[in-house]
């Protein structure tokens, strides 16, 4: 990225500020950065509501979300199911996780020191199924992953996000960052370009929801499913005109790792109602 | 002679027209195209009414008075011209053809 020799272009130099130096992963840093870009730009947007998302510029979306906040039971419900299914082996997804799931979402994504990878609740879930022979979900399925991932969010709701990036993790939650401000793809927009640039904007009509806060708020429930945070942000990089890294890949768990970091500290907010 | 020319008629009224090149209007409207209304407002009656304000809005005064030469910079790459721009480059990725391009500064350069 270029950056600015003058000192009042102000917008250039917060840009440059906000892009990740090559080796310097400073996690406290660059959550500052976005929250302190953020604030400059919205003023008038309490911490709080950083978790509405788009509904918090635009009060027909909040009405309309409540008029169905019910749409999610019958998808949790699902998810539910799907979570205290006993395998072959009498076990359960439910017996995998401390207290069977309850407020343990907010901890996700974590850094595995194993496989020195970071791991989404949806590797969990997986590596849960793996580990008692059972057939695993797949990552991009709204109807079994995205339902489980519903429940279990569901579990942690109000419960705030506590993402930890350990020394170890570093360099993964450095390159989640820097895929959130690359620009990709034919029309060359970045994540950043819409959702730190541009949060609270409007495109094609609908609110930019900032950065932060983007990750409290996954499951979105579209038309009787559950769309996960890396289902969005797939369905994001085909808007932009990139071939989206596949659901799972290393690629999307770092973007969620840095993504979920930026909302620590924000209540889980999972399963609101989104138009088809 | 008439013969020869009732065969090119026939032989022009069997061929498949060629696809229309689309309006400008689309060009600015179409997701597969330009999609400049996903960010930019226009006067009332020159496309679809929209809040969409990622882009600033477009008034016909300020197209003219950059003139189509800097439009048509703008359209091909406006990164060279502000490299913070979050605006495709329409023409340096292939999105819009020269011609596209052509009738999107006539459709810019018109509007009211």
């Amino acid at each position: 990225m270029r950056c600015p020799r003058r000192l009042g272009a102000l917008v250039a130099a917060l840009a440059c500020a906000l892009a990740p130096a090559a080796g310097a992963a400073d996690p406290a840093g660059a959550k500052a950065a976005v929250e302190a870009r953020l604030r400059a730009q919205l003023p008038g947007l309490a911490r709080s509501d950083y978790v509405l998302g788009a509904a918090a510029f635009d009060p027909e979306i909040r009405a309309r979300e409540d008029a169905n906040a019910d749409a999610a039971r019958e998808v949790v419900e699902r998810g539910a199911a799907l979570w205290k299914r006993r395998f072959k082996d009498g076990r359960s997804l439910a017996a995998c996780f401390p207290n069977g799931g309850r407020r343990v979402a907010a901890a996700y994504p974590q850094y595995h020191t194993g496989s020195r990878r970071v791991f989404t609740l949806e590797m969990a879930i997986n590596q849960c199924l793996k580990t008692h022979h059972e057939p695993l979900l797949d990552y991009d399925d709204p109807r079994t992953m995205g339902a489980v991932t519903a429940y279990v969010r569901s579990l942690a709701a109000g419960q705030a996000i506590g993402v930890r990036v350990p020394k170890a993790a570093e360099a993964l939650f450095d390159q989640g960052q820097r895929l959130y401000f690359t620009r990709m793809g034919q029309r060359n927009f970045a994540c950043a370009s819409c959702h730190v640039q541009g949060a609270g904007k409007r495109y094609a009509d609908v609110p930019l929801s900032p950065a932060i806060g983007q990750a409290a708020r996954w499951p979105f429930i579209r038309d009787g499913d559950a769309l996960t945070l890396q289902a969005q942000v797939r369905a994001c990089l085909e808007r932009m005109g990139a071939a989206p890294f596949p659901a799972g890949s290393e690629e999307l768990n770092d973007l969620e790792y840095f993504l979920t970091y930026l909302s620590n500290g924000l209540p889980v907010k999972a399963n609101a109602w989104r138009p088809k | 002679m008439r013969g020869a020319a009732l065969a090119a008629l026939a032989c022009a009224l069997s061929l498949p027209a060629a696809a229309a090149p689309p309006a400008a209007v689309d060009l600015f409207t179409r997701a597969d195209k330009g999609h400049c209304i996903a960010c930019h407002q226009v006067p009332a009656g020159a496309g679809p009414a929209t809040r969409s304000d990622l882009g600033p809005r477009l008034e016909g005064a300020r197209m003219r008075e950059l003139g189509r030469a800097r439009l048509r910079e703008l359209i091909v790459d406006p990164t060279r011209l502000n490299p913070d721009t979050v605006m495709p480059p329409y023409g340096r990725h292939h999105i819009l053809d020269a011609g596209e391009i052509d009738r999107l500064v006539e459709y810019l350069n018109a509007l009211p």
